[in-house]
């Protein structure tokens, strides 16, 4: 009994040790060299531990972010509350996350080998995610449940999710990519999914977006560090501009928390701060996500035959170039809308995160334009933009305002904000 | 000898690239050590060769390393040529 109590406080009670566990199997089942297994191992473990340090400097520039803006709509500026947030979740339900993840992976590849579907879900990062937004939703609608029986609903439903969400998207992933041996494995499936049918009906498939030329100063917009620090910048200045011109005890309270500092240039700092924290972020998903996927791919494609990896979404994006700046223009439009719309109406400050409105707006503008052109792709843009925007006020608020409110703010997305409610309703009927 | 694999975010494409590349040389029976990662980050690091697509190419030019482009990130046989005119073993 002790041994188990044991392992369960420090191996499955340790996020960061169970990954490393993870991967440091994945790299002995691929039979790689001693010094590939340990370093591998070990990018894993500090990796994950990376992800919990930038998650809260991501978390300090956003408490100055939204009580700026709640003061510029002049809403009572009630904090952001009292939740857990991405650094005491992973803390407690880390371990869950990692190893729902890891299960939810197996039944994807045992979907794929024993039904129809030959889709293997290899977007990582992506992945984690879910993995750990619906662990939010759950934990938020259930309480503390039991870690055998978060693993296995969390487990069930990534396992569906991965395995179904590529299927849908593949009719139109043949019609954009020309053929049938790459899927999509990525969040944005529901806006690309919508985008396609509104280019479908109101797009103009003629005028293919193609066929324009794009200036070639819009080539930053490629770098998502630029496209962070550049839109949190202009809001945040935008915000700050405002407020300096506001005698309102709020607004006065803001101006001191600067310090000596001039409160414009406080607010530009914060704004690279955010753009920082979500860099230290990727940079840890990307040492212990790049050691898990070749190793997921390794045994999968080994077990199902026939397998069609589904990718992230980038994936499409040089089938069509000038649709991804599209419909990003559409989003980026969309979402400054929606930031006004949502402040006066709801009043929820709303944070468009490039990093979730670009990638999925671009995918969703590939998607319209391969049924309706120009048109099809800034329709793209924007319907991701109404998506993500309403779904982030209803997931902050209303389905995980305790858990991970912080991480929704940056890296929930459109598919998550479908799945939402429908999670919340089956932790509810079951727990 | 160092690669690095390059897409926007550093994280999905660039990871299926450097798998990809990892079993195009290990065809050849070249050895080499790759990374993936993001554009920003690719400028500061040190390599041998950067392996990304023709739209971020752009933004690495004057880097130390061989910069060439692979556009289709998972096309086997474009890598493959990509390779065997860039890489001298």
């Amino acid at each position: 009994m002790d041994a188990i109590l044991w392992i369960a406080t420090n191996i499955f009670g340790e996020a960061a040790i169970l990954l490393g566990v993870i991967v440091l199997l994945g790299l002995l089942l691929q039979k790689k060299n001693a010094s590939q297994v340990i370093s591998g191992t070990f990018k894993a473990i500090i990796g994950f531990l990376i992800i919990s340090a930038g998650s809260g400097v991501i978390t300090d520039a956003l408490t100055v972010f939204e009580p700026l803006w709640k003061e510029v709509f002049n809403l009572s500026a009630e904090p952001l509350g009292n939740f857990m947030g991405q650094e005491g979740f992973n803390a407690k339900y880390g371990s869950a996350v990692a190893l729902a993840m890891t299960l939810g992976f197996i039944i994807n590849v045992l979907l794929a080998r024993f039904t129809k579907l030959k889709f293997i879900y290899l977007t990582g990062h992506m992945m984690f995610w879910t993995a750990t937004i619906f662990a939010g939703i759950t934990i938020q609608t259930a309480g503390d449940l039991s870690f055998g029986k978060l693993v296995i609903f969390l487990a069930i439903i990534l396992g569906l999710y991965w395995t179904i969400q590529p299927a849908l998207t593949q009719p139109f992933m043949r019609k954009i990519t020309g053929n049938d041996n790459i899927a999509l494995g990525h969040n944005s499936a529901s806006v690309a999914l919508l985008s396609a049918l509104a280019g479908k009906w109101f797009g103009n498939k003629e005028n293919d977006s193609e066929k324009i030329k794009l200036p070639k100063g819009l080539e930053f917009l490629r770098d998502s560090n630029v496209i962070t620090a550049l839109t949190m910048g202009l809001l945040f200045l935008v915000g700050a501009i405002i407020i300096s011109f506001k005698d309102t005890p709020g607004a006065q309270k803001l101006v001191e928390a600067a310090g000596d500092q001039n409160f414009i240039v406080y607010a530009i700092i914060q704004s690279f701060t955010f753009a920082a924290g979500i860099a230290v972020v990727l940079v840890g998903v990307r040492m212990f996500i790049g050691e898990m996927v070749p190793a997921f791919k390794g045994i999968a494609t080994k077990i199902v035959p026939g397998a069609k990896p589904a990718l992230d979404s980038p994936i499409v994006f040089p089938f069509a170039p000038n649709a991804v700046i599209l419909g990003f223009l559409g989003s980026f439009v969309g979402a400054l809308i929606w930031l006004v719309v949502l402040g006066n109406t709801v009043g929820y400050v709303f944070v468009p995160t490039m990093i979730v409105l670009f990638f999925h707006s671009a995918t969703a503008g590939v998607f319209g334009n391969a049924t309706g052109g120009v048109r099809g792709a800034l329709m793209g843009g924007f319907i991701t933009a109404t998506v993500v925007a309403w779904g982030q006020f209803v997931m902050v608020k209303i389905l995980l305002p305790d858990t991970v409110p912080d991480t929704a703010m940056w890296a929930a997305d459109s598919d998550m904000f479908v799945l939402g409610p429908i999670i919340r309703f089956l932790a509810h009927l079951l727990f | 000898m160092k690669i690095l694999t390059v897409c926007g975010l550093g994280q999905g494409t660039s990871l299926i690239l450097r798998m990809n590349v990892e079993q195009a040389l290990g065809d050849k029976g070249i050895e080499a050590d790759i990374e993936h990662t993001d554009v920003s980050t690719a400028s500061s690091m040190q390599a041998d060769y950067i392996i990304t697509s023709n739209e971020l190419a752009e933004s690495l030019r004057g880097h130390s390393a061989k910069v060439f482009i692979v556009n289709n990130y998972f096309d086997m046989d474009e890598i493959n040529k990509a390779i065997d005119e860039n890489i001298v073993n």
